[in-house]
């Protein structure tokens, strides 16, 4: 018995390449390669190049790169599409700084999870090449995160019966330590510490051209000194986009809000706080310009030191315009002069030009409105 | 947090009692012209309304807020398909948080599905040709007979959908065949005298309409897709159409009107303002009279009778 076995298995494997070159020449399977790459995600690379005149800074000017991002979308199966940006930063460091999943099969909700960019505010919902100036407002890096709050977790949105468009967000996250990238202190290891989210979003159309946006956010979780740290946010946005014209004119009018705070001894004291206003105008196709206004209180930045160079945190007023060329969808150049004043530090004031680059291949969708 | 809860019923419920009556099937799709066949086909027991308005460019609708709050009910959606609706799309499907319209479910409809489709780009898709379609000419509700292939398509979801009005469906798209081909015979008569003729559209968007009545396109205003007219190009292309006796320019409600102005003027020949997606120009209200209006304001163009000089 063995040995018939033996001899059934022997002659099936002397068999069995022939049997496949016998099949080969008129085989009407995958005869080319075994794998499909029909199925392939939908694939985009950005591109950032940021140069810098800065007279308080102790760098030399030019040109530099900033960041490439390479986004990966597609279709899980019926239940999930999967999103990811890798982030190559130019000191070249990777950051994974999106790969998250949302669920499609879920009526009036929306899940989100994986390592996600928290539903907070306006300005901290847009990747960097989505800044509508080149630098950050200064109460970003104070607050949230200059690139908003970034962390793993979990949110769900719905989006309310109400008669217009009514978003109610709720997330919970990793408990994270504070770092250059989330000022939040969020890193307790205690087993109640789950840090969350609550965004509130409506938007009313005005007419058929201009619309207004409001939310408002909190992100709550408790910090490696056992307090409970928070941050608080509002935002206003008029947007305008002529019907006619939408490739060519319009205008975005938005004020936004910040404040980070700690709750300690029963009472609350408030951290760094401030906002801005900006005006965005389209005057054609290819061009638009900005202008905007800010003020941060009790915060860093890059200008704002001692003579040894440390940071001291003070108030800051800014005033930013800027122009942008967009020859395409796919790349623009944008040129921006900033002067700001402080309270502290040896800098009193602060001006500076600055030039950046962008340029998009392959698949890129497109920004939230 | 009573308050705010008795609010949001509040609210809710008046939303819900302010609501029309509603039709068996609520139908949402991208273009006013995909709306209008949804409607003759599905009669009165469809309601369909299109997210781009006519005078909207379709490649260029903002993906706001309220459209997804739109079509979070819709039954089906109605998506033109070859990437037209590509730059926003992607963002108000998923967001409306309906899982009846997403892409894959019963109720999500490419409508470009059975069209022949023109300019499918050859070997290599280069940007450097513009902000081209990867997938082919999208613009394929400009001819006459891809509808009569979207209005059979649409018949057949929505009997899928709704088995019991199936027939109504049916005969439906039937009757908008029938009443297409009779309309086709009537603009083929009116554009028989200028096949061959040469016209100049603004964007790549006519090559259907161009190819159905036997008319020419003689390049584009904008020298690729997406790209604006630079001065000089303006200059070098209205002097090649003079060249060549090209006298017709016509360009969409939501193109710039100056850029086709100069170069008809420089060419010595007419630019003519036509609606191609139902409601872009006063009385364009579905895709017969959108039709009836480019036949008119084209045979009118091209004889010398209608444009601005």
């Amino acid at each position: 018995m063995r040995l018939r076995t033996f001899a059934c298995l022997f002659a099936a494997l002397v068999c069995m390449p022939a049997t496949a070159l016998a099949q080969a020449p008129g085989s009407s399977g995958p005869s080319s390669s075994l794998f499909s790459n029909l199925a392939n995600p939908a694939i985009g690379m950005n591109a950032l190049f940021t140069g810098q005149a800065a007279h308080n800074l102790d760098q030399a000017y030019g040109l530099g790169f900033d960041e490439a991002e390479i986004s990966l979308i597609s279709v899980v199966d019926p239940y999930w599409t999967f999103v990811s940006n890798i982030v190559f930063v130019g000191n070249g460091e990777v950051d994974p700084e999106e790969v998250w999943v949302r669920s499609t099969n879920i009526p009036s909700v929306q899940l989100k999870l994986g390592k996600i960019r928290g539903t907070f505010g306006k300005h901290g919902l847009l990747h960097t090449h989505a800044f509508p100036f080149i630098q950050a407002p200064v109460v970003m890096s104070n607050t949230v995160g200059e690139e908003g709050f970034k962390d793993a977790g979990v949110e769900a949105s719905w989006l309310t019966p109400l008669p217009w468009f009514s978003e109610l967000t709720g997330g919970a996250y990793q408990a994270i330590d504070a770092d250059d990238e989330h000022p939040l202190d969020f890193g307790s290891t205690q087993h109640d510490n789950v840090p969350f989210l609550g965004h509130y979003k409506n938007q009313f159309d005005l007419g058929e051209a201009t619309t207004l946006e409001v939310g408002q956010s909190v992100l709550d979780g408790r910090g490696t000194d056992g307090n409970r740290h928070a941050a608080f946010g509002a935002d206003v946005t008029f947007r305008n986009v002529p019907p006619k014209n939408s490739n060519r004119h319009g205008w975005i009018l938005q004020g936004e809000y910040l404040q980070k705070g700690t709750f300690a001894n029963g009472s609350y004291v408030r951290e760094p706080d401030g906002g801005y206003a900006s005006l965005q105008y389209r005057l054609s196709q290819v061009w638009w310009v900005g202008v905007r206004g800010e003020q941060a209180r009790n915060s860093l930045t890059d200008f704002m030191v001692d003579d040894t160079g440390a940071g001291i945190p003070g108030k800051v007023n800014r005033g930013s315009v800027n122009i942008a060329w967009t020859p395409s969808e796919f790349s623009f150049i944008r040129l921006e002069y900033s002067h700001a004043k402080a309270d502290v530090g040896i800098h009193p004031t602060d001006d500076r030009l600055l030039i950046q680059m962008s340029y998009t291949i392959g698949y890129h969708p497109a920004h939230a409105y | 947090m009573k308050f705010l809860f008795r609010l949001t019923l509040a609210l809710g419920l008046g939303a819900t009692a302010a609501a029309p009556a509603l039709a068996d099937l609520k139908v949402a799709t991208s273009l006013t012209d995909l709306a209008s066949v949804a409607q003759y086909v599905g009669g009165k027991h469809v309601s369909a309304q299109s997210l781009c308005r006519g005078y909207e460019d379709p490649h260029f609708v903002p993906a706001k807020p309220s459209l997804m709050k739109a079509i979070q009910h819709a039954d089906v959606f109605v998506s033109t398909g070859l990437e037209l609706d590509g730059g926003w799309l992607p963002l108000v499907l998923p967001g409306s948080r309906n899982p009846k319209i997403q892409p894959g479910a019963k109720g999500f409809v490419d409508a470009s599905n059975g069209v022949q489709v023109l300019e499918k780009p050859a070997g290599t898709v280069s940007r450097a040709e513009g902000d081209i379609h990867p997938l082919g000419n999208p613009h394929y509700y400009l001819d006459p007979k891809a509808l009569e292939v979207v209005a059979d398509h649409l018949a057949e979801v929505f009997s899928q959908l709704d088995p019991a009005n199936g027939a109504d469906y049916a005969a439906n798209a039937k009757a908008f065949d029938e009443k297409m081909e009779a309309a086709l015979e009537k603009w083929g008569k009116q554009m028989e005298p200028y096949k061959g003729a040469s016209i100049v559209p603004y964007h790549r968007n006519f090559i259907y309409f161009a190819d159905r009545f036997g008319l020419k396109l003689f390049g584009t205003v904008e020298p690729k897709p997406g790209i604006p007219p630079s001065p000089h190009y303006i200059a070098q292309f209205a002097e090649a159409m003079k060249k060549s006796g090209v006298k017709v320019v016509v360009y969409q409600p939501y193109y710039n009107a100056d850029a086709s102005n100069q170069v008809a003027k420089r060419a010595g020949g007419v630019a003519v303002e036509i609606a191609s997606e139902v409601g872009g120009l006063p009385g364009t209200d579905d895709v017969f009279s959108k039709f009836d209006a480019m036949v008119s304001s084209l045979a009118g163009a091209l004889s010398g009778k209608a444009g601005q000089p």
